[in-house]
């Protein structure tokens, strides 16, 4: 288990973590969201120490997180880059054995990860002769080099076409499925709220939601009717404590309080407009996000 | 997983790469060819001393032929006798290059264009004995008393400058270690610079340090490119003996017994000095093009120290030349020249390592911690002062930027800033003018002092840009678009005549644009007041320093070596970094 505790960081008068508090556990992948600025970066830096950290102490297993720790993590940082000139399975290989692994069990490792991501082929070419997507699966497998027991991912969906962003999570499902802590930082919350167990808000360097995302979905006390119809924009204000947050081409968004008496909104949802379905439901993770960086 | 075994695998890492990469191995085999065609051309194109085609024709007194082959075995030159009963033929012989000269009656000797200087000496004293010897005959002298009266006075010739126990070799040996050592220690540092800007730039540099710390990154890359770099003057100076035993064109200088592992132990010292500064100053910079704008005044100090080094092997027996060799700036450089003119005690070096490990220790702390603070920042380029305090923003800052820097450019604060600077200025020249006396003192050479003391001027300004809070080209924002730009090229009145009095000084001349320059633009890398600088100091080592030394070097080698001289003058540029 990952644990940050009360971790501070400041850049001149810029806070960037202001005492960090949360935890990632193995076999799940955990979501790292915020909006930009909010310390993301600056959190997943700390983990390897490359940013000196104020105050606060990152744990792994019980144990602050030291070079001996670290030679377990795999990390894809936000700016990729490897080596342009140098020949991929030379490349994969020589960040395998900085991690301390021997030779041959970097070479194994990484020939498993070329032949599953089929890079098999261009093992021996220059980084620089792979198309962009080819590029990125092999910083992917730079993180994986070392069978780390912790991967920390940067942004790692940000530039991915759709085909690209299913296979990459699906081997991030793979990896956690397998015991390994997952530990990635998105803005693409539908594709979050899909894939992962759990999830860290944070904003202007604080920890504002932590935990299994299913639980913080239930937590909170309201919950979000969406509402189809035929015909004109009804009025919605009819309605008994209801708050209407968007609508448009015959669809409404509605906020109500958990405990409503559905039954009974229903009825005046009827009495209201030709209604085509009513759902009711706990927040998105989009709305969780909204709701929790605007507090 | 411990750090001399990461250190190692880093250092592999640059040999493997390095080692196999076109530009190294053509760099490499452009250069053996290079030396060795210097080598086996001339001994080809001159056939020397070696063989000599003689004709013979007309009345020859007996005997000649024989004293001829001797004579000419006397100055290690085989002698072939050609008989012309016709003394047309002979000079047809000649004419067509058969022969190298025809000898008519033993009394006239006919060329083809000019004569042979030696060959006529060897010819004309044959036929002077064999006259000696006939009239001494006729005389009715005997042969024996004939070689007691010729017989040579042995003459003894005393050089009463020379210090007793040195040879010409010694000084041939110092001048070509000092060059071998400046072009290694410039050209792996500079490859270290490059090295370190290539990883930053292409963000190599984030996966690497988080899975080791930044010092065994530095150390293993200083490591790997300076093994490379012995290897490969290893390989040249085998290629260079090689071809100079089989052609046995020139002789190789004779060296003091310790001073090969001297010159290699300061290869060491000197280049791990420098590739640490290079290395820690190569953090800073994000882009390539930014890293010799950084470099710089470290770039300036070791032509600086090469051109001084340079001048001490003249006077290694002095006091100044002992300073010069315990400096750890051109201690690498100065203290295996003085040994090899056998010119330092024992202890000097006992004087000097120790204070150059002592300050490459020193860099190697003060380096880490610029090194480690700047290697993670991209964006414009770090101030040394920055990066030292390390009050950096992550890479890419994410949130909002403080404005303080931009607030603070208001306009009082600017008069301010100028008055500052013009105050600096003044220091700085007068130091500059102070230094330059102490050398034209030192070395009686108005040109030296004059262009060491602009060279001091020019150091110290760049060294106050690169350390300044706005240093470098930054060209960013805060300086807003009616800002001066730092020191471009074409830029104020002052800086205009700087560059002219400079060019006037290298004897190039120089064409000043007034064209607006846009930040970010290619134009920022036109030359500047530190590249005049090297070539005026680039144009002093080789028609000051140089080329006096440069004619003591026999035949080929002084050849070679001015050619390699003349290339000094592309240090002039700041050394430009080739990606491997």
């Amino acid at each position: 288990m990952l644990e940050f505790d009360a971790v501070s960081k400041r850049f001149g008068s810029l806070p960037a973590l202001d005492a960090c508090s949360f935890a990632a556990r193995p076999g799940r992948l955990t979501g790292f969201l915020g909006p930009n600025g909010a310390g993301k970066t600056t959190a997943m830096r700390a983990v390897f120490g490359l940013v000196a950290l104020d105050s606060g102490v990152v744990r792994w297993q019980g144990a602050p997180v030291g070079p001996e720790q670290r030679a377990q993590f795999g990390y894809m940082p936000e700016e990729r880059g490897l080596y342009p000139r140098m020949r991929v399975r030379d490349q994969l290989v020589y960040l395998g054995r900085l991690c301390g692994r021997t030779s041959a069990t970097v070479n194994r490792t990484v020939d498993i990860w070329l032949e599953r991501l089929g890079l098999s082929g261009r093992a021996g070419d220059r980084l620089d002769a792979l198309s962009h997507g080819n590029q990125q699966r092999v910083q992917l497998i730079a993180a994986l080099v070392n069978e780390p027991e912790l991967l920390v991912l940067d942004e790692p969906f940000s530039g991915l076409d759709p085909l690209a962003m299913g296979s990459m999570s699906e081997m991030l499902a793979d990896v956690a499925a397998a015991g390994t802590t997952v530990l990635f930082s998105s803005h693409q919350l539908d594709l979050v709220e899909d894939i992962c167990e759990d999830v860290v808000i944070i904003n202007a360097g604080r920890v504002v939601r932590a935990g299994d995302l299913a639980e913080l979905r239930a937590a909170v006390p309201q919950r979000f009717v969406t509402i189809r119809y035929r015909g004109s924009e009804p009025d919605w204000s009819q309605l008994s404590s209801v708050e209407l947050l968007d609508q448009h081409e015959g669809q409404a968004r509605l906020r109500v309080e958990q405990g409503t008496d559905l039954a009974a909104m229903v009825a005046e949802a009827q009495a209201t407009a030709d209604l085509v379905s009513f759902v009711y439901e706990p927040p998105t993770l989009s709305d969780l996000f909204r709701e929790a960086v605007a507090a | 997983m411990n750090g001399a075994h990461q250190i190692w695998l880093v250092a592999a890492r640059e040999i493997r790469e390095r080692g196999r990469s076109r530009a190294f191995l053509g760099s490499l085999l452009l250069m053996l060819l290079a030396v060795a065609g210097a080598i086996v051309l001339p001994a080809f194109l001159d056939t020397g001393p070696g063989t000599k085609d003689v004709g013979v024709t007309g009345t020859t007194p007996a005997g000649f032929t024989a004293t001829l082959e001797a004579q000419g075995e006397a100055v290690g030159a085989t002698i072939r006798i050609h008989r012309y009963d016709a003394r047309a033929d002979g000079e047809a012989a000649v004419r067509d290059g058969d022969i190298d000269v025809l000898v008519v009656d033993a009394r006239q000797l006919e060329w083809r264009t000019t004569a042979d200087e030696q060959l006529k000496a060897v010819v004309t004293g044959a036929i002077q004995l064999v006259a000696v010897r006939d009239r001494a005959e006729a005389a009715g002298m005997d042969a024996d008393d004939l070689l007691a009266i010729i017989e040579p006075v042995p003459v003894i010739n005393l050089e009463l400058g020379q210090v007793q126990g040195r040879s010409p070799d010694d000084e041939t040996a110092a001048f070509l270690m000092t060059l071998v050592l400046f072009f290694a220690i410039s050209t792996y540092g500079a490859t270290v610079l490059s090295g370190v800007v290539e990883e930053k730039s292409s963000r190599t540099v984030e996966v690497l340090l988080a899975r080791m710390p930044a010092r065994n990154l530095l150390a293993g890359k200083i490591v790997g490119i300076g093994l490379l770099g012995l290897a490969q003057i290893a390989a040249i100076a085998v290629v260079a003996l090689v071809a100079a035993s089989l052609t046995d064109s020139f002789d190789v200088p004779a060296v003091r017994g310790s001073v090969l592992v001297w010159a290699v132990v300061w290869f060491v010292l000197g280049y791990a000095l420098f590739a640490t500064v290079f290395g820690t100053l190569g953090s800073l910079a994000s882009r390539t093009e930014d890293a010799s704008s950084v470099t710089g005044p470290v770039t300036i100090l070791l032509v600086l120290g090469f051109m001084v080094s340079f001048a001490a092997i003249g006077s290694a027996d002095t006091t100044w030349a002992q300073m010069v060799s315990w400096l750890p700036i051109t201690a690498p450089l100065a203290m295996p020249n003085r040994m090899a003119m056998g010119a330092a005690t024992w202890w000097d070096p006992l004087v000097a390592v120790p204070l150059t490990l002592a300050t490459i220790a020193g860099l190697v702390v003060l380096g880490g911690r610029i090194y480690t603070r700047a290697i993670l920042h991209t964006g414009a380029t770090l101030s040394l002062g920055e990066a030292w305090r390390g009050a950096s923003p992550p890479s890419r800052p994410d949130g909002p930027v403080t404005t303080e820097s931009t607030e603070r450019q208001e306009e009082p604060a600017v008069e301010q800033t100028t008055t500052r600077e013009a105050r600096t200025q003044l220091v700085f020249a007068v130091i500059a003018i102070a230094v330059g006396g102490i050398v034209f003192a030192l070395t009686a050479d108005f040109v030296i002092g004059v262009g060491v003391g602009a060279a001091v001027f020019a150091l110290a300004r760049q060294a106050l840009k690169v350390w300044g809070p706005k240093g470098g080209h930054k060209g960013d924002a805060a300086s807003g678009p009616d800002r001066e730009p730092a020191h471009p090229w074409g830029r104020g009145a002052q800086e205009e005549n700087e560059l002219d009095l400079m060019a006037r000084l290298a004897g190039v001349s120089l064409e000043i644009s007034r064209a607006p320059l846009v930040p970010n633009s290619p134009d920022r890398h036109r030359p500047t007041i530190t590249t005049v600088t090297c070539a005026v100091l680039a144009r002093q080592i080789v028609s000051g320093v140089v080329a006096p030394y440069a004619d003591s070097v026999a035949g080929s080698v002084g050849g070679l070596v001015r050619t390699t001289t003349v290339c000094l003058g592309a240090i002039g540029a700041p050394m430009r970094m080739a990606p491997v």
